[in-house]
């Protein structure tokens, strides 16, 4: 326990230094505990998801980093490897393939790498995942888009 | 060669006196051409077991053991398989695929700095104060060691990864048993007792015996998964499903016919056809005579065909107010269905319980029988040798369990369940004929033996009792061609035609269920240990057996002879205990 706090103060600062390098990527840790993050990522250009900023929660276990956090998005996304409903993710560096290498930070490009490389053979969202295995590629791009700009972007006016 | 020495079973059926002391005990003729190709693997014979393949393949690939453990798990210590991989794929595939790294980058560079930065916790530690691991990652002992307990904790000592992303490489054993008992010696025997076990769960030549309460012993077999095993705590089992011995019958025949006997599946069926609920209390209500207005001892009356509740004036064809009548047809279909299946399964269960139970019988005839040879052997007769009465008593137990099976094997064979579309009625017909024949001389055969032991030959004359000799004899010889014609007619004839259905059968072992052999603690060649009858040979350079003073080849074919006259379901007290 006392190692996962070390290490996460560790990451703490690092992500302070690292706020200007990666743009993209924005993590707080919580005021009052250390196991509970959140971070905002940004849509990567040219998938139906640009444009939009999303929203993770982690609740990071005490064997961290030793076990894999738990990261689920907030804002509702339309992804094949994203649960509709509760926001879970099918990333297997969150599973079997975690190593205690990984950092929060690096979850979340690895997070990001997802969303522009969607892997439809293992879908949360069937439908999404069904639209893309179906060759429907359109039909799920606009799917997309639609909730990214309802759900992911600034309301106007 | 051994296919004329099996042919010659048949000169047994001759009865001429002086031949007598051929066919005195046909068994041990029988004897088959390979030794006990079946071992017990006791917590102390374990190490030696997996000593032997992990020098197999140390020899072979010239690697430290620790590595051959890694690749001997991922490949489920299947040391041929191991080797054919080795010689397709060639040495860089094979340790890749199982993680294990042998270029040394141990020395490289750890020497350039005296601190390393960890990317675990992220601190600069002292580099005596970290372990690089054969694929190179460097990491402090306090992450690593973390590490291993976590692995260990999660059942994954058998195959704990190295901690940098995408690395595949498996850790040292020896890292990771030093780490970890510094800082938590139990974990580490834990670690201990997984790797050990590995060689058991993780092999397919290798299952636990699955007596209960569990006798700690495993049993390896030679090469073919499909036989039955005895181990050295005397269960006998089928090695491929793990319940009970059960040849004639296939595993899957098997276990749909012990849940068939187990479940009440048929009292319940035997009710949906003779009993409906009744409306009001819902207590089952049992319909007699043919008048479809029944009535509950409650004091409702109910329509037979719909369960619905109705008033008392009726007819024979009709109830005053209601008219269903709906479901009538397809009603009567089903339960006239539901009560043909019924009457086929108590048909062979009646026969099949009927031979169980005289099995239970039997058992107790054997305490009879061994006094009846005592008082004999007491008596001042030229008749000395009683051998004959146990062998006859052994073939009778056996080919009883095998005639109780049979009809486990006919219900599943010759019914609708497995095998409904791969054959024809005609053809099913004929080949249930021919079946039941079969089994029908096998039955008649085993009541005559079971007979002819009962007779109290202990008060017979010599001439009488040389003559009751023959008869068991005969009679033996007659029930073991009976039940290995069996076993080929299933195998050729029935199981062998199936065009969808993977069944298939333990082989007949005229002598029963072999004992699995222990597993000698000091011996280090197989071929050894198998009572030194022709044994497969082993390619592994191990020619000269190391005779360390173990039971030769004589003595373990005493034994087995002594095991013989008994062996079924008692078993003779050979093995030794170690502890
Ligand atoms: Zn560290
Ligand atoms: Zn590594
Ligand atoms: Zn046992
Ligand atoms: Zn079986
Ligand atoms: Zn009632
Ligand atoms: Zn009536
Ligand atoms: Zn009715």
């Amino acid at each position: 326990m006392q190692a996962s706090r070390a290490r996460l103060f560790k990451e703490y600062k690092e992500v302070q230094r690292e706020k200007a390098v990666d743009p993209d990527i924005q993590l707080v840790c919580d005021d009052s505990n250390i196991f509970k993050w959140t971070a905002l990522i940004k849509g990567p250009s040219e998938t139906p998801y640009e444009g939009g900023v999303f929203q993770l929660a982690f609740a990071v276990p005490e064997q961290y980093p030793l076990q894999p956090p738990q990261v689920r998005f907030l804002t509702k996304i339309f992804h094949p490897n994203v649960h509709f409903k509760t926001g879970e993710i099918c990333l297997d560096i969150l599973k079997n393939a975690w190593s205690p290498a990984w950092t929060l930070q690096s979850v979340c490009r690895a997070i990001i790498a997802l969303m522009a490389h969607p892997e439809p053979d293992s879908p949360l969202n069937c439908d999404s995942g069904n639209l893309l295995r179906s060759g429907d590629v359109r039909g799920f791009q606009s799917m997309a888009r639609m909730y990214t700009r309802l759900a992911a972007m600034p309301k106007k006016g | 060669m051994e296919d004329d020495y099996f042919s010659s079973d048949d000169d047994y059926q001759c009865s001429d006196q002086e031949s007598m002391e051929d066919f005195e005990e046909p068994d041990f003729k029988l004897v088959t051409a390979k030794g006990p190709t079946t071992q017990v693997i006791t917590k102390e014979s374990l190490l030696v077991a997996q000593k032997e393949d992990l020098r197999k393949v140390m020899d072979m690939l010239s690697v430290r053991e620790h590595h051959a453990r890694t690749l001997l798990i991922y490949h489920r210590w299947d040391v041929e398989k191991l080797f054919s991989v080795y010689v397709d794929r060639g040495k860089a595939f094979l340790f890749a695929e199982a993680g294990v790294t042998v270029d040394e980058h141990r020395a490289s560079d750890s020497s350039l700095s005296s601190s390393i930065m960890c990317d675990i916790c992220m601190e600069d530690v002292p580099s005596d104060e970290s372990t690089r691991m054969d694929c190179g990652h460097c990491f402090c002992n306090n992450c690593w060691t973390e590490h291993f307990i976590v692995k260990i904790n999660e059942g994954q000592s058998k195959r704990i990864r190295c901690m940098a992303h995408k690395c595949n490489a498996i850790c040292d054993e020896a890292v990771v048993r030093t780490l970890v008992s510094k800082k938590q010696p139990d974990m580490a025997e834990k670690f201990e007792r997984f790797l050990l076990e590995s060689y058991i769960e993780d092999n397919k030549r290798v299952k636990w015996c699955p007596s209960t309460p569990h006798c700690g012993n495993a049993i390896r077999i030679e090469d073919d998964q499909l036989c039955e095993v005895e181990c050295s705590c005397g269960l006998q089992f089928c090695f491929s499903c793990l319940s009970e011995a059960h040849s004639p019958c296939s595993c899957l025949m098997w276990e749909l016919w012990a849940k068939k006997c187990r479940d009440e599946s048929e009292t319940v069926n035997w009710m949906t056809v003779h009993t409906k609920p009744c409306p009001k209390c819902h207590k089952p209500v049992e319909k007699n005579g043919g008048c479809n207005l029944v009535s509950c001892i409650c004091g409702q009356a109910f329509c037979w065909h719909c369960g619905g509740a109705t008033g008392r004036e009726h007819t024979w064809t009709s109830i005053a107010n209601h008219s269903c009548g709906r479901y009538k047809e397809d009603q009567e279909k089903k339960s006239e269905r539901a009560k043909r299946d019924l009457y086929r399964y108590m048909h062979y269960h009646n026969r099949y319980k009927a031979h169980t139970d005289s099995f239970k019988l039997e058992s107790k005839l054997k305490e009879t029988i061994q006094e009846k040879v005592a008082i004999s052997e007491g008596k001042d007769s030229k008749v000395r040798d009683y051998s004959w009465v146990n062998n006859g008593l052994g073939r009778l137990f056996r080919s009883r369990r095998i005639l109780s099976y049979s009809y486990a094997f006919a219900f599943y064979m010759f019914g609708d369940e497995l095998f409904k579309d791969e054959m024809t009625e005609k053809e099913r017909e004929i080949k249930q004929h021919l079946f039941e024949d079969q089994q029908q001389q096998l039955e008649s055969n085993v009541e005559r033996l079971s007979k002819i032991l009962e007779e109290p030959f202990d008060q017979f004359a010599d001439s009488k009792i040389m003559e009751i000799r023959m008869q068991v004899i005969n009679a033996s010889v007659i029930i073991d061609n009976l039940c290995q014609k069996m076993y080929e007619c299933i195998e050729n004839d029935l199981l062998g035609c199936l065009q969808l259905g993977t069944h298939s059968i333990a082989p007949y072992k005229s002598k029963g269920i072999e004992r699995a052999s222990e597993l000698q603690v000091c011996w280090t060649n197989k071929a050894n240990d198998t009572g030194g009858t022709e044994e497969v040979d082993r390619p592994s350079g191990s020619g000269s057996s190391d005779e360390s003073g173990y039971p030769s080849r004589k003595r373990a074919r005493k034994d087995d002879i002594g095991v013989g006259l008994f062996d079924l379901n008692l078993p003779a007290a050979e093995v030794v205990d170690r502890n």
